[in-house]
């Protein structure tokens, strides 16, 4: 048996966020309905001639700023031909010769280490119509173009065949994923095809300098369905390596439902996209200034903002790692903070409360934190209520469990179920008493010398107080009792 | 109007909006003499009578209303190759694959002519697609050549060029890929303008070679083309190519005085090619009445004119290949009653709808994309534009124009081939981006007119007028001389 060296390498693209299409004005709203916008231009009528979307370029370039890419000087555009019903103009506005952007690299932590993958290039195209074969469960007799999606930007990204496992395509793909949502420059949104990928696989021998035969992988949805794509056509790739055969060069698509990859096209049928420059479209020429303006504007990103979470809110690496996860969880969690007094004393609370309770939550419901029932200013409320020593942890527990149901402010909660915090010395020496006499096994091991066996009179303390008895009384009231 | 109207089109037009001349009158006597003339001549596709007799109506009743405000074209009629858009009409390109066609919305140069306030009387004949340069690859007609009907027309703005030759219409649009203006127009007698590259917005003209294209002007004389091109012109957002230009009055008096202060350049590298006698003859005498005039004429020397056919040939049929590919049959135009399957249907309705010339073209194109050639042949030409640009560029530090005879040939005879020189002097002007006009210097033994070509730097458009202006003055071609059909 041998020993194999994966090498992977990822295209992936996505949707530029632009109000607008890249070549004409209309609208790229996502689930419209079907041909609304469209336009002369993007239903390719004669005569027409493409406009670019400075925004779209500014998009990519942004991107490329924040990968570390060399933004090239002088770009042009190309025609990439090719016939399909989806292309009203059957070929494709994309760059060839020189993209945007060129050799950036993103850095990736998988098993606790980083690795560099470099990547070629990015570049401007546009996306393609849709054609629907079946209505609901049923196959049609004919096809039916939805040139909605027709002429919206892409970026498409290039990595080189550095990652090396399923993992690391994965974690690749998430940390694009983020950087992008930080960016605004892509919503990336896997569901709503604004982020599609294809995938290059080949295997070899360990030591082999040669590379193996590749093989590429087209229609994946999720990060998920890449990840089980490459597991399996690794394999594929090994069993067939271990026969003694012989692999071939071809294009295949990933069977989502049978989880199994199928072969679409072999290396002999690989499309000629004969292209040229576009001449309808002058080349771009990209001014320092307007180059530095755009990354006077990029926001933080998620590496810093994580490395100044750990720093100024003194938070431990996994705490860090999670809020800064999403540039929405980041939010959220910097919108609680502002809302609270004594800031520095509350950070590891705040964070924990969202890394645990809320994210559990919002997970098991899958709602996005932005849509969370618990706003951030409400959230902030009932840290401060627990900060405070209003309410004691296991009620506010309770108190967030209804918050998120209700959507409600956790004050009005504890008002209306009477929660609040009984520090009246005279009502807790009244249940202590009732729980020393309840408790005599508790008693006399205390005496005997087991401190700890006062615990079992505080929980019973605080049972009797429905968790609302101040616990620091409670235990200041009980020594002074016992002894 | 009856060609026997012997009055330039700004007198015309100030006339319509005094009052003085009924527009109502001037469209029906341009209907009258159409029906007369092209049923001999078949200049026209389709004609717009109803339309124009109502729009005519309009402006006679603006008229009567004293704070009106006129276009520099109210009430012209005006003649429109039929590969421009004019929003509502069909729009065929002379193929069958756009034979039903409606366009969708109006071309630039269009919407600027509707503000001028003219007239579109109807869509005028070409070579299918503009592909050729005789008009003969119309899917429709054939349009014959007014001066001599066995003789084409030149193409591929033929109908246009016919058309204002046997004064069915005074002025007309056409488009400029190769010499499509400037070649008929020469062969028809008239004045042929295209324009400085991206003068002109080409939004709305159905293209043919995208990096070649531009719109082009047909007229009786030079004035006029100067006047058609201060509406035209100017920057247009909707193509990126049109430069961010004013608009820019090219109206001039004449001026015989320009003569003596240019300097014409004559390529050596004509002497290189067979040039029929009578053209050769034409251009001898107007060398020598521009000499005459005081014009220092110097020899210069474009070695790289000979690749001008070739490089021609490759990049406008690679881009042929490519905005042809739209024409499917899936979203408009022809589709087949009987594909099988979406790569069926592609090629049945392409191979049913799409003409010889058209079809050829696209193979070819094809071809020199493909990767395997794509070094060879596409990326070879463009280098040799670049190389052929720069020798242009060059001649133009020691002239101001190059100076030809229009075309090496005469009209050949219909059916008969010209050479795949015999516009090259106009091809030179698409390659390298440059304006040219070709104004009627005389005419043939046979009663056919020959024209002279003025090829000026990029954007010179204004001076290249200018020279046109006195060229045409001391030419002594009687532009009042229509062809007896």
């Amino acid at each position: 048996m041998f020993r194999y060296e994966v090498l992977i390498g990822l295209e992936v693209h996505m949707q530029i966020n632009t109000k607008s299409k890249i070549f004409c004005e209309c609208s790229t709203q996502f689930g419209a309905e079907a041909n609304s916008n469209i336009c002369v231009i993007c239903t390719s009528q004669p005569g027409v001639i493409p406009i670019l979307n400075k925004k779209a370029v500014e998009g990519v370039i942004k991107t490329g700023l924040a990968l570390n890419f060399t933004i090239n000087r002088r770009c042009t555009f190309a025609r990439k031909q090719y016939f399909y019903p989806d292309v009203p103009k059957n070929y494709q506005i994309t760059q060839f010769e020189s993209p945007l952007c060129s050799n950036g690299k993103l850095s990736i932590i998988v098993n606790e280490r980083e690795k560099i993958i470099n990547i070629e290039r990015i570049h401007l195209e546009e996306d393609t119509g849709k054609l629907l074969h079946k209505i609901g469960g049923k196959k049609l007799n004919y096809s039916l173009l939805d040139l909605n999606r027709a002429g919206i930007g892409l970026m498409e990204l290039v990595t080189k065949p550095e990652l090396s496992s399923p993992q690391e395509a994965v974690e690749f793909l998430r940390e694009l994923k983020n950087i992008v949502e930080y960016l605004d420059t892509s919503e990336c949104n896997m569901e709503e095809g604004k982020m599609r990928c294809d995938v290059n696989v080949s295997v070899r021998i360990v030591g082999q300098k040669k590379l193996g035969v590749r093989v590429e992988i087209k229609n994946m949805n999720s990060i998920s369905g890449v990840k089980d794509a490459i597991t399996y056509e690794v394999q594929r790739h090994k069993k067939i390596l271990n026969s003694g055969a012989r692999l071939v060069q071809e294009t295949r698509f990933w069977d989502a439902e049978e989880k199994v990859t199928k072969s679409m096209r072999l290396k002999e049928n690989i499309l000629d996209y004969r292209y040229f420059t576009e001449p309808d479209l002058v080349p771009l020429y990209l001014s320092n200034c307007f180059i530095e303006n755009l990354y006077k504007q990029l926001p933080e990103l998620p590496r810093i903002k994580k490395a100044r979470f750990i720093k100024n809110y003194n938070l431990s690496e996994y705490d860090a790692s999670y809020l800064t996860s999403s540039k929405m969880i980041a939010e959220y969690y910097e919108d609680a903070l502002s809302n609270l007094d004594n800031k520095n004393s509350v950070t590891k609370l705040l964070a924990n409360w969202i890394s645990t309770e809320l994210s559990a939550k919002l997970n098991a419901s899958k709602i996005c934190i932005t849509k969370s029932p618990i706003s951030s200013k409400n959230l902030s409320k009932l840290i401060s209520l627990i900060q405070n020593e209003i309410i004691s942890g296991k009620i506010a527990k309770i108190v967030f469990e209804e918050m998120y149901e209700k959507s409600i402010d956790p004050e009005i909660i504890i008002k209306k179920r009477g929660f609040t915090r009984i520090s009246d010395e005279s009502v807790i020496t009244e249940i202590c008493e009732k729980a020393i006499i309840e408790s005599p096994n508790a008693v006399a091991e205390f005496k005997i010398g087991k401190k700890r066996a006062i615990d079992a009179i505080i929980g019973l303390v605080m049972k009797k107080s429905k968790g609302q008895a101040d616990p620091k009384l409670v235990n200041k009231i009980l020594i002074k009792k016992l002894n | 109007m009856s060609r026997k109207l012997k009055i330039n089109i700004t007198e015309l037009c100030s006339k319509i909006c005094s009052g003085e001349i009924k527009c109502t009158n001037i469209i029906k006597s341009c209907f009258n003499n159409i029906k007369k003339i092209d049923v001999i001549v078949k200049a026209f596709l389709r004609l717009n009578e109803e339309c124009s007799l109502v729009k005519a109506m309009q402006v006679d009743n603006k008229v009567k209303c004293e704070t009106s405000k006129y276009g520099s074209l109210e009430g012209i009629p005006i003649a429109i190759k039929d590969n421009i858009m004019i929003k509502n009409e069909t729009m065929t390109s002379a193929s069958k694959y756009l034979e039903n066609y409606i366009s969708p919305y109006d071309a630039t140069v269009i919407e600027k002519l509707r503000r001028a306030g003219a007239i579109f009387i109807g869509k005028t004949n070409m070579d299918e697609f503009a592909m050729g340069g005789s008009t003969e690859t119309s899917a429709y007609q054939k349009t014959l050549n007014p001066w001599n009907t066995e003789y084409i027309p030149g193409g591929s703005s033929g109908g246009s060029a016919a058309a204002v030759s046997s004064g069915m219409v005074p002025l007309a649009l056409g488009s400029d890929t190769g010499g499509s203006v400037r070649q008929p127009a020469s062969f028809c007698g008239v004045v042929g303008y295209k324009a400085s590259y991206g003068l002109i917005s080409r939004y709305g003209v159905c293209a043919l070679a995208s990096s070649f294209d531009q719109i082009g002007t047909f007229s009786k004389t030079v004035k006029e083309a100067a006047l058609l091109a201060s509406i035209i012109s100017g920057k247009d957002y909707r193509d990126p190519i049109c430069e961010p230009l004013e608009q820019i009055n090219y109206v001039q008096n004449i001026d015989l005085n320009i003569l003596k202060m240019v300097k014409i350049g004559v390529p050596k590298q004509i002497f290189d090619y067979k040039i029929d006698n009578e053209i050769n003859e034409c251009f001898n005498m107007a060398l020598n009445k521009l000499r005459l005039e005081g014009t220092n004429i110097i020899e210069i020397d474009i070695p790289s004119y000979k690749y001008v056919p070739a490089l021609y040939k490759v990049i406008m049929c690679a881009e042929v290949s490519a905005n042809i590919a739209t024409f499917d049959g899936i979203r408009y135009g022809y589709k087949t009653s009987n594909g099988t399957n979406i790569d069926d249907e592609y090629s049945k309705s392409r191979a049913e709808s799409l003409g010889y010339e058209v079809k050829k073209r696209i193979l070819f194109g094809t071809y020199i994309l493909s990767a395997a050639n794509y070094y060879k042949y596409y990326c070879h030409a463009q280098k040799v534009r670049t190389l052929f640009m720069n020798q242009i560029a060059t001649a133009y530090e020691k002239c101001d124009f190059i100076f030809s005879p229009s075309t090496l040939q005469m009209p050949v005879k219909i059916g008969d081939k010209l050479s795949e020189e015999c516009d090259i002097f106009l091809m030179a002007a698409n390659i390298a981006g440059l304006p040219g006009i070709t104004i009627p210097y005389s005419f043939s033994n046979s009663g056919i007119p020959v024209g002279m070509h003025f090829m000026g730097s990029h954007l010179s458009d204004k001076k290249l007028f200018q020279v046109a202006n006195a060229f045409e003055k001391i030419s002594g071609f009687d532009i009042d001389k229509y062809p007896n059909i």
